[in-house]
């Protein structure tokens, strides 16, 4: 029996030209190794790329392979070769991909590919001295010392003579499998267009049970159960939309407290700006779906809270004070609020948004970042959107001699144009703080600076009314000591989407 | 009677030794200090890094001293004559050529325009330095200066005296963070007076960049215990403000050149008067001068500071050519005190505690209450 695999396989999305052009030619490598022919079946559904996790890649008896299990992950790009290399004697001899290509670590790190393995010998001589390193004699059965790549394929090591049979017959088994998974899902997006959002569930369930855990399978199945069961625990919905991807409801206020909030979608985004020394090297942020107050906590919400208003403008002169952002709070301040109101609120959650998350809603979807010369952010007119040093002052300057801090004042939140998101007063009014401690970028989630109890600085995001325009550039990383009270520095709310994982396992039973 | 020592326990004690010594720190002033800053000559010029910040400060740094006798009210605060301004003009121009890049720049004495038109033509080679002085908001005298100037190189605040560093001086920093932030400004400190707000500000102030304090062989305290290890530790730039004590250490010069003056005119040292008080101390100081025939006070002072390698730079008074010149000369021999001049600056401090605080102009006899370091 044949098989073929084609570039279908290969991890799509995201995947630059040359990407594309390397795994082309890596398939005709493997067909090369396998020397057989394409018998006209149906390709297997694209992998999709996952950013944390490891390739679905599991036996037809649900296991993953092992070859998958001992590639880690290397596995996560390199689909083929791992498939390919399993096919030699080397995964049972635990020679993995490090034997040949070291470490790797800045390679593994490296996001946007620019830095290669430590090795990649490349050529007859660079390759037969590696293989040299354990079969010093050479081939036992051509006897051949010189050029290993005369008979065997870079990664597969196999004779294309002589296939290993029950090898084959495994992959082709869970070639068949990923088939499978690929009509399932096909029937239910087919389900979806025609929202009949039950048999949607049901094919998508199935998918899962073929490929269990596969991440696009479980996050269409959940769509489908919240589009079926569309509460959210503390939360009111609020209108009719609601996003196709997730099946969430855009728009919500809590449940309570009536404070609105908004879904910030899925996605990948650039992190940081090249013209800022703190926030270099830009770089590629997986940001998963999470709501965030639509405007910025205001005085009136922190006083039903925390039955106190430490803010330093309110009562005289300020009449809107209640909906303007509750400033001079630190980021301890903050912990408590989050503590209250969690407590409060069903389901809880609450917390504030990373860095991350932050800069994602502030762009709005938008790959713009920095000023232009005059001001004009996103080809739009700063003032329009932000309160910020050239529109706050309160009092004219021309009663005083001297214009003071104490002149500028922040607004009333809602009242300038919001982003493209919806979200009001991101850039501007008040400084916001964020859950993330202060750290060089790359932006590593996991590397301890979302530690909520680690010490030092946390970081502050957007600028504030006394700022000039280029402060509030969305990627300029502002941090203060957390116990530190200023007049312009305030939060907003974040909290991630309740998870329906447990309900979509549940709802898969019969 | 002592347990027998295991080889075990020894080694354990052993390393426990070996580990304290090494992480006991730098000692600072006993030739083990840390990480020297970095230092290049260019020309006849010393530089050295500002802190952590890529700016290289000359040794000799230009203030924004005005002389009085042609200071005149200005709309606001005031402002030089013109004759007073060509002069300053003159002598700054004089500094540039001597490789002094760096000038100090009050807002309140008239000379940030004066300034901006000097230094239009060689923006990149000079380091301009603020100090806020009128009660406007940080971030608008930051934004001013940066329009008049392009950019500014240094920004300070006076943080004055108090028990710490306060919540409007915070908010004042956060401010200037954010400058440097988005390169308005490449570097932001503070200049005080008082030691406390000097080691509260190291211990409060995120991205400190430098200090500006007075700092001469009369008032360098040697009791900076506390101070000057940490702020070497954070390297944070060190630039001595008065390292001739406002001009005094001219005046306790007995061969000060006829013409040099002092910041004030009321110096009432070595007045008739006072001459013939302590003709004993002014002998020992005549005879250490007499072998180092080639030096005057002031410049032996200005190498006491020079030779401090955690000193970024001096800013001296000077408000005559020839001033310059002999601040500029002093950095052209070797930077280390020989004992000759160690002697000069041992008798000439003996000479000013002899007078006690008049060998001060009235304004500055704080200095010796704050900062004098007991003979």
């Amino acid at each position: 029996m044949t098989t073929k695999l084609t570039h279908n396989m290969f991890p799509m999305a995201g995947l630059s030209a040359i990407a594309v052009m390397a795994a082309v030619f890596l398939v005709s490598l493997w067909d090369f190794a396998l020397s057989q022919n394409a018998d006209g079946k149906p390709a297997p559904p694209v992998l999709q790329r996952q950013t944390s996790q490891p390739v679905d890649a599991t036996s037809p008896g649900g296991e993953v392979l092992p070859e998958f299990k001992q590639a880690g992950v290397c596995a996560r790009c390199h689909v083929v070769s791992v498939l390919e290399w399993g096919l030699s004697g080397h995964v049972e001899a635990e020679q993995g991909c490090q034997e040949c290509h070291g470490p790797s670590l800045k390679h593994v790190a490296d996001e946007r590919n620019r830095v290669k393995p430590d090795h990649l010998p490349r050529g007859r001589v660079p390759v037969t001295r590696l293989c040299s390193n354990c079969h010093e004699t050479g081939c036992p059965e051509s006897l051949e010392v010189q050029d290993c790549q005369k008979c065997h394929h870079v990664h597969a090591l196999i004779n294309p003579a002589k296939p290993p049979a029950t090898k084959h017959d495994r992959l082709e088994k869970l070639l068949a499998r990923w088939e499978q998974f690929g009509r399932q899902l096909a029937e239910g997006d087919q389900h979806v267009t025609q929202q009949d959002w039950k048999a949607a569930q049901t094919a998508y369930g199935a998918a899962l049970e073929l490929i269990p855990g596969n991440h696009r399978a479980a996050e269409k199945l959940q769509m489908c159960n919240r589009r079926l069961n569309p509460h959210l625990p503390g939360f009111k919905t609020v209108g009719e939309t609601v996003d196709q991807e997730t099946g969430l409801p855009h728009k919500v206020r809590v449940a309570g407290e009536d404070i609105p909030m908004l879904l910030v979608p899925t996605g990948e985004f650039d992190i940081g700006s090249d013209k800022l020394a703190d926030s270099r090297p830009v770089h590629t942020v997986h940001v998963d779906a999470f709501y965030l107050g639509q405007y910025e906590v205001t005085q009136a919400e922190w006083q039903a809270i925390m039955s106190a208003n430490p803010s330093a403008h309110q009562e005289t002169g300020f009449p809107d004070a209640q909906q303007m952002p509750v400033e001079r709070v630190s980021w301890n301040d903050c912990q408590e609020f989050l503590r209250r109101l969690n407590a409060r609120v069903a389901g809880g959650g609450f917390r504030l948004p990373s860095e991350a998350e932050w800069e994602y809603a502030c762009r709005g979807g938008t790959l713009n970042s920095g000023l232009t010369s005059r001001n004009r952010y996103v080809g739009e007119d700063l003032s329009k959107r932000a309160w910020y040093r050239a529109n706050s002052l309160r009092q004219p300057a021309t009663e005083s001699k001297f214009v003071q801090i104490e002149a500028y004042a922040p607004r009333p939140v809602g009242r300038r144009d919001p982003n493209a998101w919806g979200f009001g007063d991101m850039q501007g009014n008040v400084s916001e703080w964020c859950s993330s401690l202060y750290r060089p970028y790359l932006y590593h989630p996991s590397d301890g600076r979302e530690s909520p109890i680690l010490p030092g600085l946390r970081v502050i995001r957007g600028g504030a009314f006394a700022n000039s325009a280029a402060a509030l550039d969305p990627a300029l990383r502002h941090a203060e000591r957390p116990y530190r009270r200023l007049r312009w520095n305030g939060l907003r709310l974040a909290r991630s989407v309740p998870s329906l994982q447990k309900k979509a396992t549940a709802s898969n039973q019969p | 009677m002592n347990e027998p020592v295991s080889r075990r326990t020894f080694l354990q004690q052993g390393t426990g030794l070996t580990l304290a010594a090494g992480l006991s720190g730098p000692r600072l002033f006993a030739g083990e200090g840390p990480e020297p800053i970095q230092t290049f000559r260019r020309g006849g010029m010393l530089y050295r890094r500002l802190g952590q910040t890529d700016l290289f400060v000359s040794a000799l740094s230009f203030g924004s001293h005005v002389n009085p006798g042609y200071r005149q009210s200005a709309k606001q605060g005031s402002a030089l004559t013109e004759k007073g301004q060509a002069r300053r003009d003159r002598h700054i121009s004089k500094a540039f050529d001597y490789g002094v890049n760096m000038v100090d720049t009050y807002e309140n004495a008239g000379q940030w325009q004066p300034m901006a038109k000097l230094v239009r033509t060689q923006r990149e080679k000079v380091l301009v330095s603020i100090c806020r002085q009128f009660p406007n908001f940080v971030g608008k005298n930051i934004d001013d200066a940066a329009r008049l100037f392009g950019h500014v190189d240094m920004y300070r605040i006076y943080v004055g005296d108090g028990p710490g560093v306060d919540e409007k001086i915070l908010e004042d920093w956060d401010v200037m963070r954010t400058a440097k932030k988005t390169g308005k400004v490449r570097a932001i400190g503070i200049s005080t007076h008082s030691q406390r707000m000097m080691s509260s500000a190291l211990e409060e102030l995120e991205g400190l960049d430098y200090i500006m304090f007075p700092y001469n062989f009369i008032h360098a305290r040697s009791d900076y215990s506390e101070f000057l290890p940490k702020a070497v530790r954070r390297k944070v730039g060190l630039i001595a403000i008065k390292p001739l004590a406002a001009g005094s250490i001219v005046k306790l010069d007995p061969r000060a050149r006829p013409g040099s003056t002092p910041e004030n005119p009321r110096i009432e040292l070595y007045q008739n008067r006072n001459r013939p008080v302590l003709p004993a101390v002014v002998q020992k100081l005549t005879e250490s001068l007499g072998r180092s025939p080639d030096e005057t006070l002031c410049q032996s002072a200005l190498r006491f500071v020079y030779s401090r390698p955690f000193m970024t730079s001096a800013m001296p008074g000077m408000f005559q050519e020839h001033e310059l010149d002999d601040n500029y000369a002093a950095l052209q021999s070797h930077l280390k005190l020989s004992q000759a001049e160690q002697d000069v600056l041992d008798a000439a401090h003996k000479l000013s505690s002899a007078y006690g605080p008049t060998w001060l102009p009235p304004h500055y006899r704080w200095l010796d209450q704050r900062w004098r370091v007991p003979t």
